[in-house]
């Protein structure tokens, strides 16, 4: 048997009979090791909460299995999975306060008052939920409920925590600074997390591997670095990242000792056959038309490049965020520094190979990802 | 997508059947006798397999109902009229009026808004015969006792409040932004009202209009104290059925079937409305 | 020319004051951006310049005209709603028309002026559609060429990407600049979202319970905040607080930050002993060699990656917490021991009893119209 904390091994969910329903989740295997962070990723209606339903007990597998710390649970009780759980509607018993709330599971496991109190004041320390302990869930805003309700999964010791949508309602202000809180809590005490997000932004910042998932069918599952790097197929790379990859259709063709990519309104962009690698080269050439993109951070301002106008140029703080239009097309770039440019002003843009991601055209498929092969 | 075990649907089945006979007994038993003469209808044990007569049907229309007693002239068809005018006149003259008062208490909370509208539904509260005496006495007195404007005017108690209320809580539910937005269009506010807020409020206008009609045709008290016989609706008119000589079963039935296909055919036709118009107009007024 | 004045306006809902003797001025062809946290009376200002709601108190000019007892219908804005506001029950094409109608254009006149919108904001293949067909993004198009179809000297926008999803949110920042720029209306555009707030305001005015408590350039709100509020409202993460007492020597003010000397640059004197609040953007905080000067020992407590940016939460040895942020590809430190160094340039000193950045010249009480 696996050490693996959790296994989900051939899983199918089905809403409705048996094959014939509404197929939620399809034959979907994801291993989990103990003490890591994984982020389940989609958009509504994916099957991420069909999938962390599925593992907390609340819904019926329909085929395959589920194990968590190596014990087959997939048929078992809620209650007997020492799973936590943090809800997306956070989900607080009205009638307790706060504290009452996040010391539930542990006064039920009968732990000593002094330990329950000690573990209690740690954990309202790190949410910044001090305050606000003896109040009941009616009497506190939004975000205070989902710390609360965050606290009340992370205060239990179990082989594994879901925490569904858990920092959506959080005020922007302390998103960041909880965010590296939560993520050093869980690393310190070896927990297992598993998140359900729709927001990339959130997987990014805390997972260390994240399952991407669309129309009930994981797409990729890897780390964060790797999945914006090389996306599997043109939904990851469009789905993760911020701001998105820049994506445009292309005709491929070939001169001489030339590669262009020209886009359907006449800009071409003309590469060195060398640019690319022979594989990546000859995948290439099989085709006629594909679909490229490229990361903004990935984009640069250079003499030789391609020449458009600003649209947009938006100072975040910390970031710029530039807007180019060029014939049949327009991009977005990301630049760290104060970039002042006047609306309307020339630049040149340049793509880079090396940055470049090759889709196929039909199936979104990812052929190539610099100089290497999917 | 449910997925159901054959015994559940078989006792849905069953329950619904019951629950239907039940309701629909009444209905259908009337309905019956209305095909039927008096004779039949008093055999005991009743009996289901009979021969269907129209006899009732057409003294109804004819308006001559022979009796053992003789012949009596009775005025059925004036009285389905008078019905018919009354509810719709009645109905109309309150959508004229409640509609916009509707909006008005909507949209504008002025002092004392919520208390206009409360005492208007409190007299839907208060009950007829209260008020049924000294408005007799001041209806003679203005001269409009047994017509059909004094009538209307009294029916007004029945549909106001409903269409008031009903309409009022799907105006409500418009939001105001959308209005704005008309306005700010560069819309004047009739032109919003008129655009905007009628035909968005329609399905509650026109379900406050069905049940308030259907109220108005039921009512038997105001008009059996208000108007006497050549104004009076088929609701009171029935009572001439009950004749020195007997009770005419027969008639009677024909005569309430005659009187209740009018609504029934609406509520069946609309009862999507109202359904609708009820559940979303109450809750929220 | 169409410039907007509210000049004393008051605005009361039973015994609350929502808008408290406001006064304001936009310039003609100028994007202001209302910002401020939801209740802080940025949309009852909005609905106060298009006449759907009247002031209290208070006048407000539309090109130097008084508007104020003027009805909506007559003041030719064009406003766009946080929720849409379409009309469900007529077509797209028919909601874009209501201002081309109410003006009396001839059915071409109309029918071009749709188009031209229409195109512009890329929803021409889905005019024959009822809002209830559309998606969300066509919603939100629907409305804002509505707003704009008429060519108003004045828009509106409130919070007009508040219910669309990220992507698309994203998308539409990067395109309404260049569409408000080329009708050339005077725009007042409500957001709670900071990032929106920089990339789209020519100023900003950062609103609090119904007073404006700063108004200004996105380059002076980010860099010279008026209290701690403020700095806390702009900046993803957010600014570090840290409660330091400044001390002077030889090389001016300084302030401690576990036992290590920062200096600060800045007209500081005043504050040598007091209270106060270091203000530090995470993005001027990097990591550093032992050997640097000031450089600050810390442990590094997690790492969260953030669009294209890495924020790296670090624990001084007296345990405060500190967020540092970088470009993301550029070198740092993911665990164990660090340094970090602060740019004594861009650090913020904040009065800690009153918040009030020190020096801060935007410190204007905007309540009583004064100028700034």
């Amino acid at each position: 048997m696996s050490q693996s904390a959790l296994a989900i091994s051939g899983v199918d969910k089905f809403y409705g009979p048996i094959d014939r329903g509404v197929h939620a989740v399809q034959n979907l295997t994801i291993e989990i090791d103990k003490g890591e962070i994984v982020a389940l990723l989609g958009s509504s209606g994916c099957g991420k909460t069909s999938t962390l339903r599925m593992i907390a007990g609340f819904e019926e597998v329909s085929r395959g299995t589920i194990s968590v710390a190596g014990r087959k649970v997939h048929t078992l009780a809620p209650v007997k999975r020492n799973v936590a759980m943090a809800f997306e509607g956070y989900s607080l018993y009205p009638p307790l306060t706060v504290r009452e709330n996040m010391a539930f599971a542990l006064k039920a496991a009968k732990l000593p008052k002094s330990e329950v109190d000690a573990k209690v004041a740690s954990i309202a320390k790190l949410l910044e939920i001090e305050d606000i302990l003896e109040r009941y869930p009616s009497s506190i805003s939004g975000g205070q409920q989902q710390r609360a309700s965050l606290g009340r999964a992370l205060i239990r010791q179990a082989d594994l925590h879901l925490l569904d949508e858990p920092m959506g309602q959080l005020e922007p202000q302390l998103r960041a600074v909880l965010r590296g809180r939560i993520k050093h809590f869980i690393k310190e005490r070896g927990l297992t997390a598993i998140l359900v997000t729709h927001d990339q932004t959130e997987a990014n910042a805390l997972a260390d591997r994240i399952a991407v998932m669309e129309g009930g069918v994981l797409q990729q599952f890897d780390t964060p670095d790797m999945l914006k790097q090389r996306p599997a197929n043109l939904f990851t790379g469009t789905f993760v990242g911020e701001p998105p990859m820049n994506v445009f259709e292309a005709y491929i063709g070939a001169a001489a000792d030339k590669i262009n990519l020209r886009l359907p309104d006449g800009l071409s962009l003309d590469y060195d056959k060398d640019a690319f690698s022979g594989a990546v080269r000859d995948e290439l050439l099989k085709r006629e038309r594909v679909v490229i993109g490229i990361r903004p951070y990935a984009v640069r301002r250079s003499k030789d490049g391609v020449p458009a106008t600003v649209s947009a140029n938006q100072w975040l703080g910390d970031q710029t965020h530039i807007a180019a239009d060029f014939a049949g097309g327009s991009l977005v770039l990301v630049e760290h520094d104060r970039t002042r440019l006047e609306l309307g002003a020339p630049i040149n843009v340049s793509i880079d190979p090396k940055n470049l991601h090759v889709f196929d055209q039909s199936s979104g498929a990812a052929i190539s990802h610099g100089m290497e092969l999917a | 997508m449910e997925h159901t075990s054959l015994l559940e649907r078989i006792l849905r089945g069953v329950a619904l059947t019951l629950v239907v006979i039940f309701f629909m007994f009444p209905i259908v038993w009337i309905f019956m006798m209305s095909f039927q003469t008096n004779e039949t209808i008093l055999r005991i044990p009743p009996q289901l397999v009979f021969k269907p007569t129209l006899a009732n049907y057409t003294a109804l229309i004819t308006g001559k109902l022979t009796t053992a007693a003789g012949t009596l002239d009775i005025a059925f068809m004036r009285n389905l009229w008078n019905s018919v005018f009354l509810s719709v006149t009645s109905v109309a003259v309150a959508l004229l009026l409640g509609v916009p008062a509707a909006y008005a208490f909507a949209r504008h909370k002025f002092r004392g808004s919520e208390d206009i509208a409360f005492t208007l539904l409190s007299f839907r509260f208060a009950p007829a015969l209260l008020v049924l005496l000294p408005l007799t006495l001041y209806f003679q007195k203005l001269g409009l006792a047994n017509t059909y404007i004094g009538l209307i005017w009294v029916y007004q108690l029945i549909c106001l409040p409903l269409i008031l209320w009903i309409v009022r809580g799907y105006f409500e539910d418009i939001p105001a932004d959308i209005e704005y937005a008309y306005r700010i269009a560069g819309h004047s506010w009739f032109a919003t009202f008129r655009k905007i807020a009628l035909p968005l409020a329609g399905p509650g206008i026109a379900a406050a209009g069905l049940l308030a009609f259907i109220f108005a045709w039921n009512n038997f008290v105001f008009a059996l104290v208000l108007a006497s016989a050549d104004k009076q609706p088929v609701t009171v008119g029935a009572l001439a059925f009950i004749t020195s000589s007997g009770i005419q079963y027969g008639q009677i039935s024909a005569a309430i079937v005659l009187s209740i296909t009018p609504t029934l055919a609406l509520a069946l036709y609309a009862q999507r409305y109202l359904v609708e118009g009820l559940s979303l107009g109450a809750v929220k007024g | 020319m169409a410039s907007l004045e509210l000049r004393n306006v008051v605005k009361r809902y039973k015994s609350q004051t929502v808008l408290d003797n406001l006064s304001l001025t936009v310039a003609d062809g100028e994007t202001l951006v209302l910002f401020g946290p939801s209740g802080a009376g940025k949309t009852v200002l909005l609905r106060l310049v298009a006449g759907v709601i009247d002031p209290d108190e208070g006048k407000i000019f539309i090109g130097g005209e008084d508007m104020t007892d003027l009805d909506a219908e007559f003041r030719g804005v064009g406003m766009a709603f946080q929720n849409f506001a379409l009309f469900p029950h007529m077509t797209a094409f028919d909601n874009i028309a209501t201002p081309l109608e109410a003006n009396r254009s001839s059915q071409s006149a109309i029918k071009a002026g749709v188009q031209s919108v229409a195109e512009l904001l890329k929803i021409g293949h889905v005019l024959s559609h009822k809002p209830r067909a559309l998606s969300n993004g066509q919603k939100q198009r629907t409305a804002l060429a509505r707003a704009l179809v008429g060519s108003p000297p004045v828009l509106l926008l409130d919070d007009p990407l508040r219910n669309v999803d990220a992507k698309l949110r994203f998308e539409m920042r990067l395109e309404l600049p260049r569409l408000l720029a080329d009708r050339g209306a005077t725009v007042v555009y409500v957001t709670q979202d900071y990032k929106e707030a920089m990339a789209l305001g020519d100023r900003i005015a950062v609103m609090s319970q119904g007073v404006i408590k700063q108004l200004g350039t996105p380059e002076q709100i980010y860099r010279e905040p008026a209290n701690i509020e403020i700095a806390r409202l702009f900046g993803d993460p957010t600014i570090n607080l840290l409660d330091v007492k400044p001390s002077r020597d030889a090389k001016g003010i300084y302030v401690g930050l576990s036992n290590v000397q920062v200096h600060l640059t800045g007209a500081y004197d005043a504050m040598v002993g007091r209270d106060c609040v270091i203000g530090l953007r995470p993005e001027a905080l990097s990591f550093v060699d032992e050997s640097t000067p000031s450089a600050i020992p810390v442990t590094v407590e997690a790492e969260t990656p953030l669009n294209e940016k890495i924020v790296t939460l670090v624990r001084t040895v007296r345990g405060r917490e500190i967020l540092v942020s970088r470009p993301a590809g550029t070198p740092g430190q993911s665990e164990g021991r660090a340094h970090i160094a602060v740019d004594g340039k861009s650090a913020l000193l904040f009065d800690r009893a009153s918040g009030d950045r020190i020096g801060s010249k935007n410190v204007v009480n905007l309540r009583s119209g004064e100028a700034a």
